[in-house]
This record gives C-alpha cells, sequence and structure tokens, in this order.
C-alpha cells in the first residue's frame, strides 16, 4: 500500500465541516421563537458543550465522502507482483529491410544475413514465450501478431523482403514505447540492423526506451566505401531538346578519390557517358546538354560505373515530358483591342517563351479543341455563351488553367465565369475622395506575384469589386477591393484579374512589371493543373484526386514491376497513393491525367557508416534491464512490482456515498418542511 | 364569527354557572350581581338608627311611630355590573407551542367572558392593548354591544412591533372608570410582577373588582428542549442560545417564582389571579374560576 501524493492527504482536515455544519452551524441557522427571553441567561460554552450530532448518519456519509475525496486525491495504490516476477516477457525481433540492406557481403545481402541472424534468435527464445516479428524500413510492418508459435515465426521472417525506404531508429522506438505501454509487459527486443548512423533521428529522445524493454543489437556488416548518384537536377518537361541540360551530382562516402563514369540512359539507351572525378568523401558533378526525348512521358537513368557493395544507388532515375510550346488560347470580343495587344506583347517579349496566343471570340472559343491549350485567357468578358461557360468549366476541372479579367465591361455578368464569385460593381477613385488606389495586402511569396516588387507605384483609378467568399485573394488595393484572385476548380486553378489588361482602370500595363505578372500568370496556371511532382523519393505520395471530386471514378497506380498498387476500392475512393519502391510507377488520375512518377531511394541510405558504440551502448540501456524470469530477485525494483491504483475503487466508493447522502439529505429535507408545514396549519 | 368564539360545547358548561360578583358596585337592575351598595330594592338588608345628614326619605316612619325612634330602613341591591376586559396583544401573545396560540385562547376566553355578561344584561366593555391602548369599547348594556364586541375581538391582532406595557392602558380604564366596576385583564403578564400589580393598582383603590388572567403556554412554563436551540424573542428580536439543562432547571425556577411573585402580590392587593395553560380546555378554566368566585361569595 501506497499514496502517489501524500500531501492530498492534508485535505482530511476538512472532515472538521461537517463536525461544524451538524454542531454549529445548524443551531444558529435555526432560531425558534419564544415570547420573552428574561429568564434566559447567554451561556454560549454551556450550550455547546451540550451540542450533539444531529443527523447522525448524514454526518457519517459526509465525513466518509469528504475522506474519500482525500483518499482519491492522495492516489492510493497497492504493489502488486509484476509479469516480470512471473517469467512472463514478450521478445519483438525487428528486422531492418531499408535500402542499405541491399549492400552485398560477400554472396550474400545484408538483408539474407540478418534474416539467419533473425532465426538464430528465435532458437534461443523458450518454447512458450511470445514473440513478434516486425520488419523496419519507413515505416514499422508487423510480420506477425504476439504469438508463440516458432513456425509462424520463422516463417514471417523468411517473408521479409528487401525494401528501397529509409529506415528510421525512431519509428522503432515509438512502436516499442506503445507496446511497452498497451502490453504491459517487459520487451525482450532484438534490432537486426546495419545500424546505419543516417537512421538515427534528429533528436536522441526519440529513440529512448521506456523501463522494461531490453534491447539487444545485432549488427550486420560493417562500414564500407560507397559511391552514389547524389541527385539529378532535370526539367520535369522540356520543349526544345537541344537546349535542355541535365546535372548530377555523384558522391562518395566513406570512399577514396575516383574518378567514375557516368552515363546518361533515355528509354533504356545510353545516350550520352562522361567522366567525373569525386573527391574522396566529397562530390562530383556533371552535365549532360541535349535529350532527345519522344513526345509524350520518357524513362531516363543516370548510371555510374561502380565496383562498391552496394549497386542499387548506382542508378538514379528521372522522369521527363516532352512536349510542344504551349498554346494560350485568348478569348476577346474585341472591343478593347489594346487588352489582347498588351497581354500578347508582355507573353511573347522573351524570345525563348515556350508559349503562343491564339485569339478566338467567344462564340468561336466555344467550339475550340480546348486539349491543344494550356491556357485559356477570357480578356473583360460581357456576355458568356453558355457552352462557352460550360466547355471552360470542363476545361478546368481536368486541370486546365484559366486567367479572367475583369474589367469594367464584365460588370454586366453576375459572377466571374467559372470562378464563380460575384461580380458585385465598379469603384472610382475620385468618388471615394482620392486620386487613385495604390496596392494593399501583397501575398509576396504567391508563384504569381513573387517577381511584381509588390506592385509599387502603380496607380490603380477603377476596379470592379468581386466576392471573396469562395476564392483566396492575393492582392488587394489599398481600400480593401480584392485585385486578384485564385481558386481551384477541380484540378484546375482560375485566377481573377479584377481590371482589364489595358490602361483604361490602371497605369500597371506601362510599367515594367506587367510582363512578369503576365509571364508569371500564364506559367503558373499553364502548368497542366496541380504541380505534381514527378521525380521524387521513395515513400513519397501521388494525388489522386482532389478532395470529395471524383469519388467513385476509377484511378491506376501501376508500379516499377508492373504490379496494382490500389485495390479495387482504394481506385474509385483513394485520395493519394504510397510510391515504395524505386523505379518508374504509371500514374493515372481520377481526372484522367497519365503522369510517369521516377521515385529514387533516400541517398542517405548509402552512407553504410554505422553508429557509435557509445551510441549504440547508450541506446541499449534507455530501456533498463528485464529480468528474464530465472531469477525474479534480481529484478530490478521497477520491474519488480507494479503499483496498481484503488482510485478508480475510491472513485466509485465516493459516487455511491454521494448518492446515499442525497437521499438521507432529502428525506430529512422533506420531513423539516412537512415539520413547519404542520405547525403553521 | 360568534360560533367561533362561543363554541356551544364552552358556553354549555359556562352557562349552568352563575357569575356572581364579589363587589357589587352602582347597580341598578335587580339580577344575579349582589350591589355592594345599599339601595332601592325589594330585599330587606337592615336597620340602621339616623344620623343627621342621612336622607329623610329612606326612614322608617312606621317604626319611628313604633317606637318613637327614627331609623333608616336598608335594603340589598341587586344591579347589573359594568364589566371592561382588557387584551394583551402584544408579540408576545402570538407565541403557540401547540395548536393554539396564547392570543387565540385570550380571545376565546374574553368572548366567553362577554356573553356571560351579555346573558345577565351586564354592561361590558373592553380594551385591546399592548404598548399603547389599540381599541377601546366603552362598557354598555345597548342592543348590539355584545356583537361590536366580537368585532372588536376579532379584530384583535398583535402589532409589528408591539410590546407590553401595562402603564398607559390601565390608565386609561382608570380615567373612565367613573363608578365601581369589574375589570378583567387577559395577558401573559411579561413583566416585573411589582410592575404589572402597580399598575394595575389603582383600578383596584378604586374599589373596582380585578382580575387577571395569566395566559401562558405549557413550553412557557417549563420548556422542551432537546439539546440546545437558538431562541429569539418574539418582541424584542434578540436571540440567546439555550440549553435544555438550563430550561430544565434554573428557568423553571426562575418562572416559577415569577408566577408565585404575581400571585402574592395580587392576593395581596386584593385581586384575583388565575392561571390559564393554553393546553387546558377553555370551559375547564371558566368553570373553574367561576366557581371560586361564587365559593368566596
Amino acid at each position: 500500500m501506497g499514496l502517489f501524493s501524500p500531501w492530498f492527504l492534508g485535505g482530511l482536515f476538512a472532515v472538521g465541516l461537517p463536525v461544524w455544519l451538524h454542531l454549529l452551524k445548524r443551531s444558529k441557522e435555526d432560531p425558534q421563537l419564544f415570547p420573552s427571553l428574561m429568564f434566559f441567561e447567554h451561556r454560549e460554552t454551556s450550550s455547546v458543550m451540550h451540542r450533539r450530532i444531529d443527523y447522525l448518519l448524514l454526518f457519517l456519509l459526509r465525513a466518509a465522502m469528504l475522506i474519500l475525496l482525500a483518499l482519491l486525491f492522495a492516489h492510493p495504490f497497492i504493489r502488486q507482483s509484476s509479469a516480470a516476477q512471473r517469467g512472463d516477457r514478450l521478445t519483438v525481433v525487428a528486422v531492418d529491410r531499408s535500402f542499405s540492406m541491399r549492400t552485398k557481403e560477400g554472396s550474400s545481402t545484408r538483408l539474407d544475413l540478418a534474416k539467419e541472424e533473425a532465426q538464430k534468435v528465435l532458437a534461443g527464445v523458450p518454447t512458450g514465450t511470445k514473440a513478434q516479428v516486425v520488419a523496419l524500413s519507413g515505416i514499422l510492418e508487423a510480420m506477425t501478431q504476439q504469438i508463440s508459435d516458432p513456425n509462424e515465426l520463422r516463417a514471417a521472417i523468411a517473408a521479409v523482403k528487401e525494401g528501397d525506404s529509409r529506415a528510421d531508429f525512431g519509428v522503432l522506438a515509438r512502436y516499442l514505447r506503445t507496446l511497452r505501454e498497451q502490453a504491459d509487459i517487459p520487451l525482450e527486443v532484438h534490432l537486426i540492423s546495419d545500424l546505419q548512423k543516417s537512421a538515427q533521428p534528429a533528436g536522441f529522445a526519440d529513440l529512448r526506451l521506456d523501463d522494461g524493454t531490453k534491447l539487444v543489437l545485432h549488427p550486420i556488416g560493417k562500414a564500407a566505401p560507397n559511391w552514389s548518384v547524389e541527385s539529378v537536377n532535370a526539367p520535369a518537361r522540356l520543349y526544345d531538346p537541344k537546349t535542355v541540360r541535365i546535372n548530377a551530382t555523384i558522391a562518395g562516402f566513406n570512399a577514396p578519390a575516383a574518378t567514375r563514369n557516368v552515363s546518361l540512359i533515355l528509354n533504356g539507351k545510353t545516350v550520352g557517358s562522361k567522366q567525373v572525378m569525386v573527391d574522396a568523401n566529397g562530390r562530383g558533378s556533371v552535365e549532360f546538354v541535349g535529350l532527345e526525348a519522344t513526345y509524350g512521358y520518357n524513362k531516363c537513368e543516370i548510371k555510374i560505373d561502380s565496383t562498391d557493395s552496394l549497386a542499387a544507388d548506382d542508378r538514379y532515375v528521372f522522369s521527363v515530358e516532352r512536349t510542344d510550346p504551349k498554346k494560350v488560347l485568348f478569348i476577346d470580343d474585341g472591343r478593347h483591342p489594346k487588352s489582347q495587344k498588351f497581354f500578347a506583347a508582355a507573353l511573347t517579349s522573351d524570345p525563348d517563351s515556350e508559349f503562343s496566343v491564339d485569339v478566338l471570340r467567344p462564340e468561336v472559343a466555344a467550339n475550340a479543341n480546348y486539349s491543344n491549350y494550356t491556357l485559356a485567357v477570357l480578356s473583360e468578358p460581357s456576355n458568356m455563351p453558355a457552352p462557352l461557360t460550360a466547355a471552360l468549366q470542363r476545361y478546368v476541372e481536368q486541370g486546365g488553367g484559366l486567367m479572367v479579367a475583369v474589367g469594367v465591361d464584365s460588370v454586366a455578368l453576375s459572377k466571374v465565369p467559372v470562378m464563380d464569385v460575384p461580380i458585385q460593381g465598379t469603384k472610382l477613385a475620385t468618388r471615394s475622395g482620392e486620386r487613385f488606389w495604390s496596392i494593399g495586402d501583397f501575398d509576396q511569396n504567391h508563384q504569381v506575384l513573387k517577381n511584381l516588387d509588390h506592385m509599387n507605384g502603380v496607380k490603380f483609378y477603377q476596379s470592379v469589386t468581386l466576392g471573396t467568399d469562395k476564392a483566396n485573394v492575393l492582392a488587394r488595393l489599398s481600400d480593401g477591393s480584392p485585385l486578384v484572385l485564385e481558386r481551384r476548380v477541380g484540378e484546375g486553378f482560375v485566377l481573377a484579374y479584377a481590371a482589364s489588361f489595358d490602361e483604361r482602370q490602371n497605369d500597371l500595363p506601362y510599367k515594367p512589371i506587367y510582363v512578369p505578372f503576365v509571364q508569371d500568370a500564364v506559367k503558373y496556371l499553364g502548368g497542366g493543373g496541380v504541380n505534381q511532382p514527378v521525380n521524387v523519393q521513395v515513400d513519397s505520395a501521388v494525388e489522386l484526386r482532389a478532395g470529395v471530386q471524383n469519388q467513385g471514378v476509377s484511378a491506376e497506380v501501376l508500379d516499377p514491376d508492373g504490379n496494382r498498387v490500389l485495390s479495387l476500392e482504394e481506385s474509385a475512393s483513394a485520395p493519394s497513393a504510397m510510391l515504395t519502391k524505386e523505379g518508374f510507377y504509371d500514374v493515372k488520375t481520377a481526372a484522367g491525367r497519365r503522369l510517369l512518377v521516377a521515385t529514387h531511394a533516400d541517398r542517405r541510405e548509402s552512407d553504410l557508416t554505422v553508429m557509435e558504440p557509445e551510441t549504440q551502448e547508450l541506446w541499449s540501456s534507455t530501456g533498463g534491464s528485464v529480468d528474464t524470469g530465472k531469477n525474479p530477485a534480481k529484478a530490478g525494483v521497477n520491474a519488480d512490482s507494479t503499483p496498481w491504483s484503488l482510485a478508480p475503487y475510491i472513485l466509485v466508493l465516493l459516487l455511491l456515498v454521494a448518492l446515499a447522502e442525497s437521499v438521507i439529505a432529502n428525506r430529512y429535507l422533506r420531513s423539516s418542511i412537512h415539520t413547519e408545514e404542520t405547525i403553521k396549519a | 364569527m360568534i360560533q367561533r368564539f362561543l363554541d356551544p360545547a364552552v358556553l354549555a358548561g359556562i352557562s349552568s354557572l352563575d357569575l356572581v360578583a364579589k363587589t357589587v358596585v352602582d347597580g341598578f337592575i335587580s339580577g344575579l350581581h349582589e350591589s355592594p351598595d345599599f339601595g332601592f330594592s325589594q330585599e330587606f338588608a337592615e336597620y340602621r338608627q339616623y344620623v343627621p345628614g342621612d336622607d329623610l326619605r329612606h326612614v322608617d316612619w312606621n317604626v319611628y311611630a313604633r317606637t318613637d325612634r327614627t331609623y333608616l330602613k336598608r335594603f340589598k341591591g341587586e344591579t347589573n355590573t359594568l364589566l371592561t376586559i382588557l387584551l394583551d396583544t402584544s408579540k408576545s401573545m402570538k407565541y403557540g407551542s401547540g395548536k393554539m396560540e396564547k392570543l387565540e385562547y385570550a380571545k376565546f376566553l374574553a368572548a366567553s367572558l362577554v356573553y356571560l355578561a351579555h346573558l345577565q344584561r351586564d354592561a361590558t366593555g373592553i380594551v385591546v392593548f399592548d404598548e399603547d391602548v389599540r381599541n377601546f369599547v366603552p362598557p354598555s348594556s345597548r342592543q348590539g354591544q355584545m356583537m361590536r364586541l366580537m368585532h372588536t375581538i376579532d379584530a384583535a391582532v398583535p402589532g409589528e412591533s408591539s410590546r407590553t406595557d401595562f402603564t398607559k392602558p390601565f390608565s386609561h380604564v382608570v380615567d373612565f372608570l367613573r363608578k365601581r366596576s369589574m375589570v378583567v385583564a387577559i395577558s401573559d403578564f411579561w413583566e416585573d410582577p411589582e410592575t404589572v400589580i402597580k399598575a394595575v393598582g389603582p383600578i383596584r383603590a378604586r374599589g373596582s373588582e380585578l382580575v387577571l388572567f395569566h395566559v401562558l403556554d405549557p413550553q412557557e412554563i417549563v420548556p422542551k428542549i432537546k439539546g440546545s436551540a437558538l431562541y429569539e424573542d418574539l418582541e424584542t428580536g434578540a436571540r440567546l442560545q439555550v440549553s435544555s439543562s438550563y430550561a430544565q432547571r434554573e428557568y423553571k425556577d426562575k418562572m416559577e417564582a415569577h408566577l408565585e411573585g404575581i400571585k402574592t402580590k395580587a392576593t395581596s392587593a386584593g385581586i384575583d389571579y388565575f392561571l390559564c395553560d393554553t393546553s387546558k380546555p377553555l370551559d375547564a378554566s371558566l368553570r373553574k374560576y367561576l366557581a371560586i368566585r361564587t365559593g368566596r361569595l
């Protein structure tokens, strides 16, 4: 028996409260009327001496309530024999299957050696003792439940396969802490791993193990020199195959200086080869110019010739999409020809511009083939034919971009097309008592606005007021009116500019920043919808559908081996898919877009440096010692006994006493009222 | 209302007794009350020798003719009595530990006396008082007097801050008592006996008959307290913590001394004193009182 918070026993003094209530308080609260006190004398002491406790049962209940309350805060507990004393324990065998476990050690890989070691560990587990096999990579995968069947455990170890993820010992430690808390049984953990230094979490505290967890480390392999393709910098899309540049960085870990042959492989065919000098424990870079890729997605790869033990990181895959220069559809009714002139001049001012402009009237644009255009621009629409609205809506939802210049003429419309925010009217600065407005709130970090120098010096004379309930406001005028708004519709974006492209409402077209404004807006919207990266690390996710849209429409993901990643149910509802292997994933989103996503292993796995012995020892000691059950007397204090809290039982008792007190007090109260009424009657 | 005060059961017991006054005052109507004065009446009392100054109309000339001596012939005078009831309505009279408050008891007693007096055609009046005179109906035997008195008794309620003061009401009674009469005071007499007797003394000094009905609740005589209790004075509002042992011993002794003091001083002053316990039936109290008075006569 013990108390977690013995100081709370001071609350027992509160028992004096019911004593006071029953001895003193009551008599003072109920004076009895008497005709005259001329024969009475004031004898307080003798009166109190003769007072007795009224309502004895009620008093006892109230005193019991306070005593129980004080006990509850004191948190009493009883020590009971622990699972360790009973000899119970759970053996956890953790096998590292991260990318680095592909390293060759002789004729076997590190994973093969780890599995052999795991089998040996299992052989040493006493019969009947529960054990669990887990596989460690980016996530922790439980290969079995907590079972004592040795055959099933051995089969689980044999089923552990090589992975491409990065190991994280913090994940293992977190799992063990949770397991220790839930199982309430000592753990004996065998970690069979190459114990890479890079697998340590940022803080050592994340490796902490709870008391009663014994960690046994089984190092596999040792530090070895290794070269790898650390990174590749290549455009995701290329328009001109001759001018594209591809940079690759080759890194050496624990390796001497060496010269490596670097090859660029396009769709399985080597299209270029160079040599690079890699410093000792350093890096070297190489650049390839030109890539004769075919239209569409291309599987590319940078490969080095290396004789190190980890061959898997000698290649780096990446995906490149080749497309034609993009066309921008400029929809204009021709009433303000300067708008088209200003916009086209700004967009094509760069000789290397990847965009060209096609101009169509609204009535013709409804029947245009939008798949030819990377972006549509509505210039000051004043009349929107229904087919055009429907075509633009469909286009944006499938990933297209739309830019709308909401000029003064657009007030004829009630809402901004596709964006669906209301057009509330126009305002003149001069009627507000000002000559002009300047820019107010401004999202400097947004891709469209980041090069505009806060639009300093631009004078706005007239603005169109738009509603902001559905859209994000990127910029406002000094009077608070929204100037640039953005809204995601389906997989595409709509950008609204609350002015015309010409100089009628402001002097922006005369400013140099007009050019980057138009170009950045077109680049942003013309990226083909949500800019999903196509070159990512293993364990990244690819988005399959935006929010709840396209629920029920099938999406598909094929892994590098050509297997489906998603089940039938997941393909109809999953918002994203996890990419866990190195290679090329064929992805078809729910909106119908096709992607070729290249995944590469985390290059921190290439550094085969092992954790320092001191760190290993420190980590092993955080969980304390665990008695094996053979000699319970030697078990530590913490593992010896477990405090068994009495608080829940006291709480239940307190509730019962409180209930009884309410009933008894109510009964006394009723009888008192009844007596008073009788006297009055 | 009459039915309320004059309960038939009570009146049945009282009607069988005679209300006989001890002292006959200025009575005119021959009846049940015997006048203390000699006067014109049918019943002979005595002869007395004439002394100068006597009214010659009372001389018995027949005796003078036979004996040549002048004697005055005297008769027993039977007359109606003036009855004045003093009813205390101080706040202390509102106390009652049982079903009946002291004031209620006092009202029944007063009403019974009024009714008895009415049967005997006595002129009856009432003074309702606490620390001052609250209501006053002069004695009269006119028709409707009984109803007026009954209304007055019924309307008597204790005031908010009323306390007992015997000086004013009794001096008021003394003012209008031009004839010898009978005065009945009904009160709980929570006052020093000396003060009470001093206040009522002038009435007796004028030759009027004075009767004190001391109305007390049994709880006042011997308080029964369980453990201790906080008592609040009905008149002053003062509070005091009281223990049962004190009430059982010291209070009881003081109360007995108080009752004995009033009784002794009243008797020595020629005042009739009766203690009325509100737990006892009203008719029993009246019967006892009337029996005693009859016996004294």
